[in-house]
């Protein structure tokens, strides 16, 4: 929110003024209404490793992260560019191999991907749209500048929120707002849904789409439920789909229904027990084949993981330059892969300087922290690296921006404010032509000096507001 | 629309009227013991008994008092027929169906249930045992009202209107069937003061205690509020009026999905219900045994959910 030097960025200066002259006494009563909102609205996520169906709010910080409209512009292009090379990669690792071939990715490492899917070969998607919805996290470094610190192409979640969060504030501070000139955010499910009928086999002139939902106990129940009611589309389990003539069907009380595009939001490993998992309850037996015959489309598609692989994050600046020609506009966070001896040397050298990702997973399950870690923690590390050096890539601790939050409050009731850690997730859209959400998520670590911002670890959010002018 | 979500809302539907039933029948029977001249030794006993909870009370408790009962019988979740259990599971079922449900009716659905986890025998000491009840009544009256100002009347209403209705007329039956073979003090009591209180009671837990004045005046007799909550046409908790509603709203459901009508069938079993509830007279049913009509009233309405999952709501 303040540069080096203490002042405002671009963009607060009016917000600041704003909302602190007006709404610094209610502060936290406006969270607590908020928090109310969600609890009723059942806004909730589930925690896995909790008892079935706990259900815990993702704790609203009311006060807004601003991002002004030149700076909007440019990550704009730059998300944009980014998610355009990861779709021509994954088309690419699935398709031909080219740059595989030319050597700009190694081979092996695509090869022993955790996320690479071998059925997926050779099934071709309408438009080659294998990244339809895509989420970016970046963060701003300790110079200011907004990089990449992951990509989420497989079934990135937490749009819900930033729609959810906006209207919360609308009445909380509807006044703010308009005064202000935000970008409105509310149109992304029409956004979505236009996309994911671009992708309908060729033939349906009025696509039938639905919403593959693990069920109400998967983290992100509300979401699948918010966008499949927002779209107007049915929300399936795989208990209400079943294959037959190379085509997909859902089971309706007059019958069988033919679905022509699938917005799933279950991971690849579950969506059908023929080819994945044949133990997933939660899947579509047979789906793979109807995509592959081109009875349906499935957003994203089979496979798209080995474009947000950890390791294969190292190399997107070249993927940037191999397929589009162009200077990457938004800097990636140096990467170790620990496959390679001699960056592995320099990591387990300082292994309390670093922070280690496994290549494969999401959602902050994981990640290992240096300089928090105990001395325990890091042997354990430095066992498992040395066990498996491929699973494994170390980045330098970024400094994550902070940004004012409600910690609490001072006896009388003002609410008490304290620097937070923040990251940002927008989305972006990759239909016949891309579509940028005009904001994103921004996720706060609520405890101090906490860099995980992760709703499952103790995260909350914030609005974000990006500035018309 | 997908079977998945027809099962549901009926379920969801169901869950609520049976939820809504109970607390019903509690503050009824509380009224009761308050006015009843002569105390018995376990006057919250045939709560137990009308609702079937009777074998499971008695694996937790020796002696049905008061406030075991209520609290058995209102919060405890290892009863799953405790009006919390009834709205929990009527919650999960809307928890899948958020979607097709207008934002108003989730809400008032979820926000009970957030204060159903709250619940303890304390609430009965703050709002004392008439106040909870009235204030709950009070939640499902609101909860009918915006089902009914929000949602679409189609197919969707249609199978939460079959999952109501059902559940209802099972519930009048084991009403009636309760106050003729369990509360009856004494056989010379039959038609006597402590009698005509009873039944008056057992109207006023079906909310029709004025309807009835209206129809048959101050009068509490027995054949009458048979009668009444049998075969009335137009009183909307009789069981004629719940099955003539079962029957137009199966009967849309069956023409939705082009299927060739069989659930209003006169052979099937809601033909054979139907046509009970309007070609017979309460004399002739307390003359033949009321239990004996009640018991197949019951068998028949299990046989309506069993032909409906099989037509519409199982999956394979």
């Amino acid at each position: 929110m303040f540069d080096r030097l203490g002042a405002p960025r671009a963009g607060y200066s009016r917000v600041l003024a704003g909302f602190l002259a007006t709404h610094a006494a209610k502060f936290d009563e406006i969270r607590a209404r908020a928090d109310q909102m969600f609890l009723n609205e059942g806004v909730t996520f589930n925690v896995y490793g909790d008892s079935a169906g706990a259900e815990r709010i993702f704790p609203f910080d009311p006060i807004p992260r601003v991002i002004d409209a030149g700076t909007w512009a440019t990550l704009e292009r730059g998300l944009v560019q980014r998610v355009r090379a990861l779709n021509a990669f994954v088309a690419d690792v699935y398709g031909e191999g080219a740059i595989l071939k030319d050597g700009v990715v190694p081979p092996d490492l695509i090869k022993t991907s955790s996320q690479f899917r071998r059925p997926a070969v050779g099934i071709k998607p309408p438009h080659g749209a294998y990244i339809t919805v895509a989420g970016i996290d970046l963060v701003r470094d300790a110079d200011g500048e907004f990089c990449v610190l992951e990509d989420n192409v497989r079934t990135p979640s937490g749009v819900s929120y930033v729609i959810k969060n906006r209207l919360v504030m609308t009445r909380l501070v509807p006044e703010l707002i308009r005064a202000m000139g935000v970008r409105s955010v509310e149109h992304y499910p029409a956004d979505l849904l236009a996309c994911l009928c671009e992708m309908a086999p060729s033939g349906s002139s009025h696509p039938t789409v639905a919403l593959l939902t693990p069920g109400p106990y998967n983290s992100a129940f509300f979401e699948h439920v918010f966008l499949s009611q927002q779209m107007g589309v049915e929300l399936v389990e795989g208990r209400d789909l079943v294959c037959a003539d190379h085509k997909l069907y859902m089971k309706t009380v007059g019958g069988l229904r033919q679905v022509d595009v699938l917005y799933r939001r279950i991971d690849d490993d579950f969506l059908d027990p023929v080819v994945f998992r044949p133990d997933s309850m939660l899947g579509v037996p047979g789906l793979t084949a109807v995509l592959r015959a081109g009875g349906a489309a499935v957003a994203n598609g089979i496979g798209t993981g080995v474009a947000d692989d950890k390791a294969v994050y190292a190399y997107t600046p070249d993927m940037i330059r191999y397929y589009l020609g162009e200077e990457p506009i938004i800097p990636i966070v140096r990467t170790y892969l620990l496959r390679d001896p001699e960056q592995r040397k320099i990591v387990l050298r300082d292994l309390d300087k670093f922070v280690v990702k496994p290549t494969g997973a999401s959602g902050g399950y994981g990640v290992v922290i240096g300089p928090s870690a105990s001395d325990r923690e890091l042997a354990d590390t430095r066992e498992r690296i040395e066990r498996d050096p491929a699973g494994f890539i170390a980045q330098p601790v970024v400094q994550l921006s902070v940004h004012p939050t409600i910690t609490g409050h001072r006896s009388g009731g003002a609410a008490q404010i304290a620097p937070r850690h923040i990251d940002f997730r927008p989305f972006v859209l990759l239909g016949e032509r891309p579509r940028v959400l005009a904001g994103g998520l921004t996720r706060v670590a609520l405890r101090e000096g906490s860099l995980i911002v992760n709703s499952s670890q103790g995260g909350g959010s914030k609005d974000t507001w990006v500035m018309a002018s | 629309m997908l079977r998945r979500i027809a099962d549901h809302l009926f379920w969801m539907a169901r869950y609520l009227e049976r939820a809504e039933w109970r607390a019903r029948l509690a503050d009824v029977n509380y009224h009761l013991l308050v006015e009843s001249p002569a105390p018995e030794p376990h006057p919250w006993a045939p709560l137990l008994a009308i609702t079937g909870d009777g074998e499971l009370f008695a694996q937790f408790h020796d002696e049905p008092g008061e406030a075991r009962v209520l609290d058995f019988f209102t919060f405890q979740t290892r009863n799953p027929s405790s009006i919390r259990s009834c709205i929990s599971a009527a919650r999960d079922n809307a928890r899948n169906l958020r979607h097709r449900l207008s934002s108003e009716l989730w809400l008032e659905i979820n926000t009970l249930y957030l204060e159903t986890q709250g619940w303890s025998h304390a609430v009965f000491e703050q709002q004392g045992v008439y106040g909870f009840f009235n204030e709950l009544r009070n939640r499902f009256h609101r909860l009918a009202g915006i089902s009914h100002a929000t949602l679409p009347r189609d197919i969707e209403y249609d199978f939460m209107t079959v999952g109501t209705m059902l559940e209802r007329a099972e519930n009048v039956s084991r009403l009636l069937d309760s106050k003729y073979h369990r509360l009856l003090p004494r056989l010379e009591d039959v038609g006597g003061p402590v009698d005509r209180m009873q039944w008056a009671a057992v109207l006023r837990s079906a909310s029709a205690l004025e309807a009835y004045r209206r129809v048959y005046g101050n009068q509490i007799a027995v054949q009458r509020v048979v009668e009444f909550l049998l075969f009335d046409p137009g009183f909307p908790r009789s069981a004629r009026f719940c099955i003539d509603q079962l029957q137009a709203a199966a009967g849309r459901i069956e023409d939705a999905a082009g299927r060739a009508p069989a659930i209003n069938a006169p052979g099937s079993p809601c033909g054979r219900l139907a046509a009970a509830l309007r070609n017979t007279s309460a004399h002739r049913v307390i003359a033949d045994g009321l239990h004996e009509f009640l018991m197949e009233m019951q068998d028949l309405c299990v046989e309506i959910g069993s032909m409906i999952f099989d037509r519409y709501l199982r999956f394979e």
